[in-house]
């Protein structure tokens, strides 16, 4: 009997280096090699045997663990990769961006991303040299990427014409800006509107171009792989694609920054469960029967199989990484017990060990081709199977919008600032209305006054002048960010005062008033 | 932990992970921030350096989202999704956490605890 379960033991010993060998996994393969040294011994027994069933079912054993070896090449499992948060900065000439010379360039920009045989597209983003990074808020996710994945990215451009620039402004402004058009362009206007021959009425109508529709050109690409993938944000190199001649060339910095993030189905799927029984630790005969449930780099033993799906906490957890030995049979604590397994984990100096009894010959060989899945799988998604990553389901995508008027002063001209304070005072006069009898705030920048008391105490009370609209040119996106409850009672003091926190620091831009005096806190 | 402009920053970095609130229309993280190059540093209760204009955490509200994810009061965030907070006006550090369109935000956050706690460990 004894010499019966050596056989089987070094068997399974064998079994189990030959499954190491076609990992290719060199570590476990020389923690095993050394484990089956010591028992070689052992396996002459099986030429030692003088009883005949002993040799018949020896053999049969043999045959087994041969067929299995022979089963061919694993393959990893499957798991989901997610992109989010891509951002692409862009490198303006200060000329252009600071000194707001000529009209408004605008380009149409998105990205296609392909991963194996899906393609996927992200919103189209209009972009002018008031912004200083391509910005996507779209998390894209591929189902069913291998960890030798390549997530390949294209950012398509096309230039927008001139037109459509102008055609969005006030009709005031626009005929400001068609006397001072950028050298080019006015070249191009004149020239247009001499073909188009007196025409008359506004000299804004341009002529549409011949081509229809606009034409996308490559910008630029770069292919992430598994080694990209980690739980943050990472700058990756872009391989630009187009230069200065061509038509929807943008001045990119070079870099794409995103949070790429993959979760193997080995880290949020069960490989394998069923029952188990524990041996407690010292008590050589007492065994706890459990309901295992190995997922990620856990084996949860719960007290019975329901514990697993109604969020019970299981009894106990036995990790299970890459630095985890597991063995078949151990002799000596098991007599009596076949389809044993052990698994051992090093915590610093201490070595733990967990001794497991599986149902049959069957349930043990599941067990252990469940853990060599597991640990071929950590071996190929490295990183990923550290921790879960987290992936949040892609937001419903929005209809594509114009870049959004702000509904700001700042956004909606670009003239010098201390120019024409005519015109700016024009434009908040038809905006309000003819409502303001007081003076805005900023005002007093100019005439050296006082308007409004410091606005440095954060928990005070809104400053005292009373007036139907708490700030000059009505920015309502404030209110909704304010932590505070709205409180509608009519007298009652705000305990944030919005008017503060916006004008400061907008005013401080652009009339350098010397350093600042305010330390704001604002609620989120 | 003082800064020398034009030279790179080393920190000990804390990950906090704040799922938003939506309140009504609103979507809220639960706390309050301070600082910003456009203001005043020496005010600043929290900063160990009095020159630091970095954005802080001025105060967490008692169950909300970003104490549950584990932010503290004088916490200094260094970056919001990728998005650098060592170098930015208040507003543009309001602006960062505030859109719409994200309902999870993922800071990098530094407190003189963790630093000390680091230091500690690596003397012994």
């Amino acid at each position: 009997m004894q010499d019966r379960l050596h056989i089987l033991e070094d068997l399974n010993m064998l079994y189990i280096r030959q499954m190491a060998l076609s990992l290719e996994d060199t570590e476990l393969q020389r923690k095993l090699d050394h484990e089956i040294r010591m028992r070689e011994g052992a396996c002459k027994l099986l030429a030692a045997c003088s009883q005949r069933e002993q040799a018949l079912e020896a053999t049969k054993s043999l045959l087994v663990c041969n067929s299995l070896m022979t089963r061919g090449q694993r393959s990893p499992c499957r798991g989901r990769v997610c992109i989010s948060d891509l951002r692409i900065p862009l490198m303006w000439k200060d000329t252009e961006y600071f000194k707001n010379k000529g009209d408004l360039h605008r380009w149409a920009v998105f990205l296609l991303l392909q991963l194996g045989e899906h393609i996927q597209d992200t919103e189209m983003i209009l972009v002018d040299r008031t912004l200083t990074d391509i910005s996507f808020q779209n998390n894209v996710l591929f189902t069913e990427a291998g960890p030798d994945f390549e997530l390949r990215l294209e950012l398509y451009g096309a230039c927008m014409e001139e037109e459509g620039a102008l055609a969005g402004a006030p009709k005031r402004l626009a005929t400001k800006l068609s006397s001072s058009l950028g050298r080019s362009s006015g070249r191009r206007v004149r020239a247009s509107l001499e073909s188009a021959g007196g025409l008359g009425s506004s000299p804004i109508l341009l002529p549409t171009p011949a081509v229809g529709g606009p034409r996308y050109h490559l910008l630029a690409h770069t292919t992430l792989t598994l080694a990209a993938v980690q739980d943050g944000f990472r700058t990756h190199d872009l391989t630009l694609a187009s230069h200065e001649e061509n038509p929807a060339w943008l001045p990119l910095y070079g870099s794409v920054c995103c949070r790429l993030v993959a979760q193997p189905l080995c880290m949020t799927q069960p490989t394998a469960n069923g029952t188990l029984r524990v041996q407690q630790a010292g008590e050589l005969q007492d065994w706890a029967r459990v309901h295992g449930v190995l997922k990620g780099t856990s084996l949860f033993c719960y007290r019975q199989p329901e514990d697993a799906d109604t969020g019970e906490e299981p009894l106990f957890t036995i990790a299970i990484n890459k630095e985890t030995r597991v063995r078949a049979g151990e002799l000596d604590q098991t007599v009596g017990r076949p389809f044993t397994l052990t698994i051992s984990n090093r915590y610093g100096e201490d070595e733990v060990t967990h001794t497991l009894q599986t149902e049959s010959r069957g349930a043990l060989h599941s067990w252990m081709e469940a853990l060599w899945q597991l640990f071929f799988d950590m071996s190929q998604w490295k990183q990923c199977c550290d921790e879960i990553m987290k992936i949040e389901t892609p937001a419903p995508r929005k209809t594509p919008q114009v870049l959004a008027k702000q509904g700001s002063l700042y956004h909606e001209m670009a003239i010098e600032p201390l120019d024409d304070i005519a015109a700016v005072t024009d434009i908040l006069a038809q905006r309000e209305g003819a409502r303001l009898e007081t003076p805005p705030p900023w005002l007093a920048m100019f005439t050296e006054q006082p308007a409004l008391p410091n606005p440095c105490s954060p928990a005070s009370v809104a400053p005292a002048p009373a007036r139907t609209h708490p700030m000059p040119w009505g920015r309502p996106r404030t209110f909704s960010l304010d932590a505070v409850p709205p409180d509608h009672s009519p007298g009652a003091p705000r305990s944030v005062a919005p008017l503060p926190q916006q004008r400061s620091p907008r005013s401080r831009g652009l009339f350098n008033k010397g350093p600042p005096r305010t330390w704001l806190q604002s609620p989120v | 932990m003082s800064y020398i402009p034009g030279q790179p920053v080393t920190a000990v970095v804390q990950r906090v992970e704040i799922h938003k609130l939506r309140q009504g229309e609103n979507l809220i993280l639960g706390f309050s921030i301070g600082g910003g190059i456009d203001q005043d540093p020496s005010q600043n209760p929290f900063s160990e350096d009095k020159t630091d204009k970095g954005i802080y955490v001025t105060r967490v509200s008692e169950g909300g989202p970003a104490e549950i994810a584990g932010l503290q009061i004088g916490d200094k965030i260094m970056q919001v999704n990728g998005w650098d907070m060592t170098m930015v006006t208040h507003d543009q550090a309001r602006k960062r956490l505030t859109k719409r369109s994200e309902e999870v935000v993922r800071l990098l956050v530094t407190r003189q605890s963790l630093q000390k706690a680091v230091q500690r460990s690596m003397l012994s």
